[in-house]
């Protein structure tokens, strides 16, 4: 007769868990429903702020886009056929493309050595790559032209070396974006075993990096690349000051005596800036999964 | 398809010593096992080998040459590691054909061989995957035939299966025994698993704080350990106290009982000894039967059975003895019995059980540890000739 009695209590205690679940689901969806419903004062600040981000533009588009009573795009189109505009776009496009190769040649095989054999220096190189974050670019500029200036023996702004001066500019400005997004992506691999696999297939260091460590980082190195381009192709303080006609110091320029068809191109280059965001937001979002792919556990 | 001769290797890292003159010459076509407790310098020992680690003193010989200052890229050894270390960005193929790539063959003779080798791995149906794409098991093939494939004189694998499950572990460790003696490679296995490390070595070197502690066929290690570590280390071992009583008659006494031992040979006079036993080798007693002239008895009460499969292990605590003078020697520890499982049920927990030590065929070291720092222990564990005095 023992049975019945195991049974009832099984039984009970089966229903107790049933109500300890629905309640638990219960509380769990009333937390969910207060998580999703926005509290006025978040609702508040993103509207104050998208006002005042938006606000501008929108002025920009107005003055950009009409003549002053309708809308016209011709602002817009003489912009596009300025001959100031073309050969500053095409300096700045040579600026940020090489200054972008030269940062990740250098900064990839760097990292690479730093992860594998040069830990000890670990430290120096962060500080090394934090210093453009501290030292703002005007200090960078005035450094600059005071050492390789017109006033100075070794004067490069004058001499057919010109663009090297402020390519090794932008090249310390953009190391730091480099280097964080390369060496992540040097974390995420096991660096070190991939290498002695390499190595102990017959593999010599440079076939090593060149074959396997770049395009298990490859993510690592667009994502620095966007980086890198992006701040080239925006950096105003550094050409303005060491009088370079770069794109950003034509925008500036041209305001000056063509103020309409100045704001519609800096609308086109804000429109291409955000492109390139997004470019990069979206490289980012495919990253875990992909490539970053451990062997196992180690 | 190499010989590879160790001589005098050592290493240390900071104050640690991690390999101290480590002397090892494998032969052509044998598989060798390392095996040790972790932070006993096998990995080291491998990675100097391999070229990943310098040694700080001692030689690297391959076929008569020292490799010892060679880069790891030249020494032509094949290599597995511990996580496979597959490169995430090739398929299982193209992983393979890395090695052959880097020697610049012939892209027809590549395809074939990468063919061949996925064939000879049960790969043939994910050479187009990548490493993420696969089981652990699938990974580790890829590895081994990845390492295989540039045809290394020496193949090197460290701990390669610990990563992968248990079933999968024992599939893998006789198919890489199996490939191995097909390709006649010569092999170097470090592995913490002693199962591993006896089913498919030709040779085991039991490691020990960097050194050496013993070679021998795995039939060796596991039935004539000759040191108390390796004892210890390499399956259950019962280490049974008695006296010495004469190391060069082999005279050994317990509770009162003066056995004939051949093992104990090389032991000093009076010295306290353990006298090493496989609990499959004790043999339960029927409660009539009187003990057999030329062995030692002794009586425990079960205190736990823990259910082994086939067998079933008896865990016994030593009751008193009778007779005989036990006030020197130190108590056994538990002591572990084996027995058919079928029969198991007739000594249940709490039970008395008398079990037959069989003395004849069992080693005996000298008790380090009862007998302080002071006795000479070298002798003992070489199990050599009379010892001196």
């Amino acid at each position: 007769m023992s049975n019945p009695s195991i049974t009832g209590e099984a039984t009970e205690e089966y229903l107790a868990t049933v109500v300890a679940g629905a309640e638990a689901v219960r509380k769990a969806r009333r937390r969910t429903n207060r998580r999703s419903r926005v509290p006025l004062w978040a609702t508040l600040v993103l509207l104050v702020s998208a006002v005042y981000f938006l606000l501008p533009l929108y002025a920009t588009a107005v003055f950009g886009f009409s003549t002053g009573k309708h809308f016209t795009l011709q602002p817009l189109w003489d912009g596009l056929g300025d001959d100031g505009f073309h050969s500053s776009l095409q300096l700045s496009l040579f600026y940020s493309v090489v200054t972008t190769v030269l940062a990740l040649a250098v900064v990839a095989p760097t990292a690479y050595l730093v992860e594998l054999r040069f830990q000890r220096l670990r430290a120096t190189i962060e500080f090394l790559t934090i210093l453009p974050f501290v030292i703002p670019p005007i200090i960078l500029a005035v450094g600059l032209s005071a050492m390789y200036g017109i006033n100075s023996p070794v004067n490069l702004i004058a001499s057919s070396w010109a663009p090297a001066l402020l390519i090794g500019g932008y090249f310390v400005l953009t190391v730091p974006f480099v280097f964080r997004a390369v060496d992540n992506a040097l974390r995420a691999v096991d660096v070190r075993t991939l290498s002695e696999a390499s190595a102990s297939l017959g593999a010599g260091p440079t076939r090593t990096f060149l074959r396997v460590i770049v395009p298990s980082i490859s993510l690592g190195l667009v994502s620095g690349a966007l980086l890198a381009f992006t701040t080239a192709m925006g950096e105003f303080t550094l050409a303005a000051l060491l009088g370079y006609a770069t794109f950003p110091v034509y925008l500036l320029n041209i305001n000056g005596y063509e103020p309409r068809m100045g704001e519609a191109l800096v609308l086109v280059s804000f429109l291409i800036t955000w492109a390139g965001v997004i470019a990069l937001a979206a490289v980012a979002r495919r990253a875990p999964g992909t490539q970053i792919v451990r062997g196992g556990p180690m | 398809m190499s010989r590879l001769e160790l001589i005098n290797v050592s290493k240390r890292f900071g104050d640690q010593v991690a390999v101290s003159e480590f002397s090892l010459a494998v032969e052509d076509g044998e598989l060798v096992s390392f095996l040790g407790p972790s932070g006993c310098g096998k990995t080291t020992t491998l990675r100097i080998t391999a070229g990943f680690e310098t040694p700080d003193g001692g030689a690297v010989i391959v076929d008569g040459v020292d490799v010892t200052d060679l880069p790891p890229n030249k020494r032509g050894m094949g290599m597995v590691f511990q996580g496979y270390a597959l490169f995430p960005n090739m398929t299982a193929a193209e992983n393979v054909e890395f090695g052959l790539a880097v020697r610049h063959r012939p892209v027809v003779e590549r395809r074939a061989r990468v063919a061949e080798l996925l064939e000879l791995f049960g790969l043939s149906h994910v050479g187009k995957s990548y490493p993420h794409q696969m089981s652990g098991g699938q990974q580790q093939r890829v590895a081994l035939a990845r390492a295989v494939a540039i045809q290394p004189g020496v193949l090197l694998l460290d701990e390669p299966l610990s990563a992968v499950d248990a079933k999968v572990r024992e599939e893998l460790r006789t198919e890489i025994r199996r490939m191995q003696v097909q390709l006649y490679i010569t092999t170097i296995l470090v592995t913490h698993d002693q199962s591993e490390a006896l089913s498919i070595s030709d040779r085991v070197v039991v490691m020990n704080r960097g050194a050496i502690e013993e070679v021998g066929t795995p039939t060796q290690i596991y039935a004539e350990p000759r040191s108390a570590f390796t004892a210890g280390f390499i399956g259950a071992m019962n280490e049974i106290p008695v006296r010495v009583v004469s190391g060069t008659q082999r005279l050994i006494e317990r509770d009162g009982r003066r056995v004939s031992a051949p093992g104990a040979a090389g032991l000093l006079d009076g010295e306290l000894g353990l006298l090493l036993v496989r609990p499959e080798l004790l043999e339960p007693l029927g409660s009539t039967t009187e003990a057999l002239n030329g062995d030692l008895l002794l009586t425990g009460r079960v205190e736990v059975q823990t259910f082994l499969g086939a067998t079933t292990r008896l865990l016994l605590r030593e009751l008193p003895a009778a007779a005989g003078d036990r006030s020197a020697l130190p108590t056994t520890r538990l002591l572990a019995v084996d027995v058919a499982s079928a029969s198991a049920s007739r000594w249940p927990a709490g039970s008395d059980l008398r079990v037959r030590i069989p003395v004849g065929a069992s080693r005996v070291i000298a008790d380090r540890a009862a007998a302080g720092a002071a006795q000479p222990s070298t002798s003992a564990l070489t199990g050599s000739a009379a010892s001196g005095a």
